[in-house]
């Protein structure tokens, strides 16, 4: 049996869900929502309407634009396509259509194969108000660039594969849509939980961390598209389409699904550990450069004659290590071939630390050290072209030149609260009606 | 082609639903499982049909397709969809006089959620005939029919079978079965106690007719 002919079925299915046209609504009010939001805002920042303008070079439309209009998505992802999933699976339980379809001449890891992509085709249907933000934004003379545009896209599509395939491993595990649905919301409220506790921990739990759907999100929204990321992305998609598989075996027994599992779980486990240990790759896919340090920095940093190791006396909360963190570190990773970031005050708050070396930043190149208190890019590159003993490039301007844009929203509420709606409502009323009379 | 199994037993947690079930049936013969209820008949054909698991035994046959009792399939799809998909997923083209024979053709359009008791009834037995499957298995295959629809459906499955499938029906009401089946095979407590035609039957159990046969054996 053609995989096309099961994907058909998949698509049939989708299709006839409301469920499905009733998130194609929602999507598309969020996503004006947020677009009509970011764009005036953005508008206000370059001082539409005689308002003082920020500087140019600020005002970037993947802060200001694209990544507010995809939050949109965000909200979509975490609460609503897990619906649209697991019914995929649910549904077909609860009326025992699975077990007709155990006996279909398709495996069922094919018929998983067909649910996934049938809901990957739903997630670029769904991803059509943001195409329509796109082209408004660009009628308004707004400026886009095509990388960060599409590591954006790329890094959502595979938050949404992940989700996709927790949320069907969740439909098979569990005994109802229901319970299958609480599964889902306590991956996503434990992956919260993670970020929130993992933040300027160090170690394995911040290295963990940095692979929940949230901290992920954050890396393609600042441009940057790390290799380990997508390929422990796509192992996980895997794991759970895979998971799912082996639980639909309604003819295999609760031991050797239990055991198929566990393979599962050690080969995937195996897979990110390679993953963690020997990917560093990454992509700065932002027009302003904003993860990289400058060629010359970055060609000197590479350079380093011994390992790097920093040691940030900041607790996790406090702005300035959120400001090393987001600015400088980001970057070292990139750029210093052999660094270690050794966080000791890792869980505590800086509130009431009584340790005197409570904001010292230590720096450590073979056998010198030496401290600073800065968490400016500028003053900790000296600090370590200074251990180092080499001579500090010198300082490139950036040539990005910021994209100012004072124009108003205009229009996109027509579109979107009112064309949209009428548009989705009309394809499902439709559809339906042809559906009553379609041959397959 | 037949379907032959042979010392099948199963287990559901520590209770052993079945043991040591064999049986035969052959091409163009309607073999009737009947037994009282949990006697082990849903769970026989399930086990067959590979949708639920065992723990010994042989099936010679994976040409199979067994149709649950009471199952809705894809409750927002039309009657007609369900059937031209069953036919596409085996490769084979949906024969629409399906829809006459079991009087489905008003219904097609509508959807499968919307069927009463007995219009689902009909469709499932549709689903299995879709099949191009050379042995057929369907589970309480009357249930919910009216004593015009048994008929029907009892003379749909004959010719069927007439064109050489094997067919194996679990039934609850002796009734039906008499006058349906070739042969039968009667279970109780998961094992099987008796199996052969009704003459053979009734022989054995020196009973007259199928609910004599019943009494006697169970």
């Amino acid at each position: 049996m053609r995989l096309r002919d099961l994907v058909r079925k998949e698509i049939a299915e989708l299709s006839a869900s409301r469920a499905f046209w009733l998130l194609l609504v929602i999507v598309g009010l969020l996503t004006g929502q947020a677009f009509i939001t970011a764009v005036n805002a953005y508008a206000e920042a370059s001082g539409v309407g005689g308002g003082a303008a920020a500087l140019a070079q600020g005002l970037s439309p993947l802060d200001g634009i694209l990544t507010p209009t995809l939050g949109a998505y965000d909200l979509a992802i975490t609460l609503l396509f897990p619906f649209v999933a697991i019914r995929l699976v649910a549904s077909e339980k609860s009326s025992d259509a699975l077990k007709l379809m155990l006996q279909w001449p398709a495996s069922i890891e094919r018929q998983i194969a067909a649910k996934a992509i049938a809901l990957t085709g739903a997630w670029i249907v769904s991803l059509l108000p943001f195409f329509i933000a796109l082209m408004l934004w660009r009628g308004y003379d707004g400026h886009l660039y095509a990388p960060e545009v599409i590591n954006l896209l790329a890094g959502y599509t595979l938050r949404f594969l992940v989700t996709a395939a927790i949320a069907l491993a969740a439909a098979s595990l569990m005994s109802g849509a229901a319970n299958a649905a609480i599964v889902v919301l306590a991956f996503t409220i434990g992956t919260w939980a993670l970020d929130f506790i993992a933040a300027g921990r160090g170690g394995i739990v911040q290295t963990i961390a940095s692979f929940t759907p949230t901290a992920t999100s954050r890396g393609f929204e600042r441009g940057l598209l790390r290799v380990d990321v997508v390929i422990v992305m796509l192992i996980v998609s895997l794991l759970g389409f895979a998971i799912a598989a082996n639980w639909l075996h309604l003819g295999r027994s609760i031991k050797a699904r239990l055991a198929g599992t566990a393979v599962l779980l050690i080969l995937a486990g195996l897979g990110i550990l390679n993953v963690l240990l020997l990917v560093r790759s990454s992509f700065d896919l932002s027009e302003n450069r904003r993860n990289s340090f400058s060629a010359a920095d970055e060609s000197a940093l590479a350079r380093l004659p011994e390992p790097l190791t920093i040691t940030p006396f900041l607790a996790s909360e406090d702005p300035r290590m959120m400001d090393l963190e987001n600015n400088v570190l980001v970057k070292l990773r990139r750029s210093v071939p052999e660094l270690r970031v050794i966080y000791p005050l890792a869980g505590r708050s800086g509130l009431f630390e009584n340790d005197a070396r409570y904001g010292e930043i230590v720096y450590q190149l073979g056998p010198k050290r030496v401290m600073s208190r800065s968490t400016t890019e500028e003053i900790v590159l000296d600090t370590i072209y200074s251990l180092a003993g080499v001579r500090a490039p010198a300082r490139e301007t950036s040539s990005y030149p910021g994209y100012p844009l004072a124009t108003r929203a205009s229009g996109a509420e027509l579109v979107f609260y009112v064309v949209w709606p009428i548009v989705v409502a009309t394809i499902w009323f439709v559809r339906r009606r042809l559906s009553s009379d379609e041959v397959t | 082609m037949s379907l032959a199994v042979a010392g099948l037993s199963a287990r559901r947690g520590s209770r052993t639903v079945l043991t040591d079930v064999s049986f035969t049936a052959h091409p163009s013969e309607i073999l009737g499982v009947i037994g009282p209820n949990g006697a082990g008949k849903t769970t026989l054909f399930e086990c067959a049909a590979g949708v639920l698991p065992f723990d010994r035994g042989k099936i010679d046959n994976d040409l199979l397709f067994y149709v649950p009792d009471a199952i809705r399939p894809w409750p927002d799809q039309t009657v007609r969809w369900t059937l031209t998909l069953t036919a596409r997923m085996f490769d084979t083209q949906f024969d629409p006089s399906l829809l006459d024979d079991l009087d489905l053709v008003a219904l097609q359009h509508a959807t499968v959620g919307s069927l009463s008791k007995g219009e689902t009834k009909r469709l499932n037995i549709a689903i299995g005939l879709a099949s191009p499957r050379s042995v057929l298995l369907l589970d309480e295959p009357f249930d919910g029919l009216d004593l015009r629809q048994t008929r029907q459906v009892m003379d749909v499955l004959r010719r069927d079978a007439a064109k050489g499938r094997t067919l194996v029906l679990s039934i609850h009401q002796l009734s039906d079965a008499a006058r349906v089946c070739d042969r039968f095979l009667l279970l109780d407590h998961g094992k099987s106690v008796a199996e052969g035609t009704l003459a053979e039957l009734t022989s054995r159990a020196g009973a007259v007719g199928l609910e004599e046969v019943f009494l006697a054996l169970t």
